[in-house]
C-alpha cells in the first residue's frame, strides 16, 4: 500500500540510551490491552534492557507479505491488523525482521502495537509514550522527532568529549 | 508523565464525584491509581509525606535518570485539569504513636487511617518502602554510616529547597549492595566530589541486581567494584568511621532466587580505610499500621496481604505498589497501582447497586 506524501507520519522512536529499563511501558500497555503488553522488556546477557516493539516501517514487510491485507497502515502511519481480515498465519512474523507480530490465541489473529489507536482516535497519545518517567519514547511528526533526537546526540557528543578533558569548564 | 493517559478529561457519571477514594502515598503506584479512578469520574485525595508526590521518582532517583520536571508535570496535570486533591506534609498512620520511617523529614501532619476509612468510600494504600535493610554489624551505630534511601533522600529535599542541610560525605566513600539504590548512591557519591568510591558486593557482577551494564558504567565513570566480599564490622577511631572490615565470599548453589548463595571463606579478611559508609541492602515495606490493625494483615516481610483483587481483608480497603510486592521497579509499581484502582472502580459500581 503506497503512502500519500502529503499526509504527516507519526513517529515513535525508543531511546536506549535513556531506559532504564524500568517496565513502566510494558505495564501500561499491558493495563490497556487486558493483560497482553505489546512492547516488552527484554533482558540482554550482558543487561541491558530493551524495550521491544513494532517499528511501523515507512516499507513495511508485514505489509507486503500479508496474504489477505489484513495488515495496514493507518493515515498516520502506524501499521496495525484488521483482525477481521487476518487469518492468522502468521506470514507478518517470518518477514518482520524484529520478530514483534504475535499470535492472539484466542482470536486466532495476529496481534501487533497499533500505536494506541484507540486512544489516537479519541485524541489522546500512546500510552507508552506519555508515561515514561525516563523520557526515553520520543514521539511525534517525524520530522520533529528525529530534529529532538539530533539534538539528544549532539548533547551527548559534546558531554563525551568533555569528560575526556581533564578539567570541565 | 501523563497519568490519566486513558482519558482526555474526567467522566461525568451521576452520583460518582460524590464518591470519595483516599490514596495513602503518592509514588508511581498511587499516582497511577489515582490517574485511572479520576478518569472514571470519582473524586480522589492523595495523602502525600512530602512536599510534594512523585514518591521514589522525585525524592531518591537521580534526574539523570528520570527528570524531574517530567513526574511534576504529570502532578500538576492531575490538580490542576482533573481536579485530584494532594494532601501533602501528611502522614497517615494507624496508631496514635506512628512508626518512623526514612524520608519523614518535612511531615508537618499526621493522620490516623482510621479516620481515612471513615471518611471515603474507598481507600488505595501505596505507601511503597521507606526503611532500609540495615546490617546489624559492630560498628554501624553513630555518625559517617548512612542508607542509601536515606542519603539519596537529603540529597533530593536539599536540591529541591526543602532544606539547608546538605548530606555530607568524606573523601572514601564504600558503598554496601549490588541493586540499583547501590549504584545510585555511588553515582551521588562520585558527583559529590568523594576522591574515592568503592561498591562491594557479596556476590559477582554476574548476579547483581542493578545488571552488569549499569555497574560497568559507572566502573567507567570511576568507582572501584569489588565483588565477594561482605562487611563484618566497621572500626571507629574516636567516634568517626576508619574502615570496614570484609569477609571474602565464594558462590555456592543457587538459593531460593536462583541466584548463586554467597559463602564466607573462613579465616579470609580483607579491610579497606573509609570516611563514609553506605549501606544499600534493600528496602522494607512501610505500611500505614502494625498487623491486625483494623484486621488488616501484614507478612513475614512486612508487606500487606492483598487477593488477585488487590482487595484488603477490610472491605474498603485496598493496596498496591512495592508496600505489597516487596522493592520492585516504576514498572511493576504502575502495573499494580492501575489494576488495584480498577478493583477500587469494580467494588464501588458494585456497591451501588445493592
Amino acid at each position: 500500500m503506497a503512502v500519500n506524501t502529503d499526509q504527516v507520519i507519526y513517529l515513535r522512536y525508543i531511546d536506549l540510551d535513556r531506559c532504564m529499563g524500568c517496565g513502566t511501558c510494558e505495564a501500561v500497555c499491558e493495563f490497556i490491552h487486558d493483560g497482553k503488553p505489546l512492547i516488552k522488556i527484554y533482558e540482554t546477557t550482558i543487561g541491558v534492557k530493551v524495550p521491544l516493539s513494532c517499528m511501523h516501517c515507512s516499507k513495511a514487510p508485514c505489509i507486503e507479505v500479508c496474504p489477505t491485507g489484513a495488515m495496514k497502515r493507518d493515515k498516520s502511519g502506524a501499521v496495525y491488523v484488521d483482525n477481521m481480515k487476518c487469518i492468522g498465519c502468521m506470514a507478518c512474523l517470518y518477514a518482520c525482521p524484529f520478530g514483534i507480530p504475535e499470535l492472539n490465541t484466542s482470536a486466532r489473529v495476529s496481534m501487533k502495537c497499533d500505536l494506541c489507536k484507540d486512544l489516537r482516535e479519541k485524541g489522546l497519545d500512546p500510552a507508552c509514550y506519555v508515561m515514561c518517567p525516563a523520557n526515553a519514547i520520543v514521539y511525534g511528526e517525524a520530522g520533529k522527532v528525529v530534529e529532538s533526537i539530533r539534538y539528544r546526540k549532539a548533547e551527548r557528543l559534546v558531554k563525551a568529549r568533555l569528560e575526556g578533558m581533564v578539567t570541565l569548564p | 508523565m501523563k497519568f490519566t493517559f486513558m482519558c482526555k478529561q474526567q467522566a461525568t457519571v451521576p452520583g460518582r464525584s460524590k464518591l470519595k477514594v483516599a490514596i495513602i502515598g503518592g509514588g508511581p503506584a498511587g499516582l497511577s491509581g489515582a490517574g485511572f479512578l479520576v478518569c472514571q469520574g470519582y473524586d480522589v485525595y492523595v495523602y502525600e509525606k512530602n512536599p510534594l508526590a512523585g514518591g521514589l521518582m522525585l525524592f531518591a532517583i537521580p534526574s539523570e535518570r528520570i527528570p524531574p520536571e517530567n513526574v511534576l508535570e504529570g502532578i500538576e496535570e492531575l490538580r490542576d485539569k482533573y481536579n485530584v486533591n494532594f494532601i501533602t506534609k501528611t502522614k497517615i498512620y494507624g496508631n496514635s504513636k506512628p512508626r518512623e520511617d526514612e524520608g519523614d523529614h518535612l511531615v508537618e501532619k499526621i493522620v490516623s487511617l482510621k479516620d481515612i476509612v471513615d471518611n471515603h468510600d474507598a481507600v488505595l494504600i501505596t505507601t511503597g518502602t521507606w526503611q532500609s535493610r540495615r546490617l546489624n554489624c559492630p560498628g554501624e551505630k553513630g555518625p559517617g554510616v548512612l542508607t542509601a534511601l536515606g542519603f539519596l533522600y537529603e540529597l533530593r529535599i536539599y536540591e529541591k529547597g526543602f532544606t539547608k542541610h546538605k548530606p555530607k560525605l568524606g573523601d572514601r566513600v564504600i558503598v554496601i549492595g549490588g541493586g540499583l539504590s547501590a549504584v545510585d548512591a555511588a553515582f551521588e557519591s562520585l558527583k559529590a566530589g568523594a576522591k574515592e568510591v568503592i561498591l562491594a558486593y557479596r556476590r559477582t557482577i554476574k548476579e547483581a541486581p542493578a545488571g552488569a551494564h549499569e555497574i560497568r558504567k559507572l566502573i567507567n565513570k570511576g568507582v572501584k567494584w569489588m565483588e565477594l566480599i561482605s562487611p563484618k564490622e566497621i572500626i571507629r577511631e574516636n567516634g568517626r568511621v576508619k574502615a570496614v572490615v570484609f569477609q571474602r565470599m565464594r558462590l555456592g548453589e543457587p538459593d531460593e532466587t536462583g541466584r548463586r548463595r554467597p559463602i564466607p571463606i573462613p579465616g579470609s579478611e580483607v579491610v579497606l580505610e573509609a570516611d563514609t559508609v553506605i549501606e544499600a541492602i534493600g528496602e522494607i515495606p512501610t505500611p500505614p499500621f502494625e498487623d491486625g490493625y483494623l484486621g488488616l494483615k501484614l507478612d513475614k516481610k512486612n508487606r500487606i496481604v492483598v487477593d488477585e483483587q488487590y482487595h484488603t481483608t477490610h472491605p474498603k480497603i485496598f493496596a498496591a505498589g512495592d508496600v505489597v510486592s516487596g522493592p520492585s521497579m516504576i514498572g511493576p509499581a504502575i502495573r499494580s497501582g492501575l489494576l488495584a484502582a480498577k478493583s477500587v472502580h469494580l467494588y464501588l459500581n458494585a456497591k451501588k447497586l445493592v
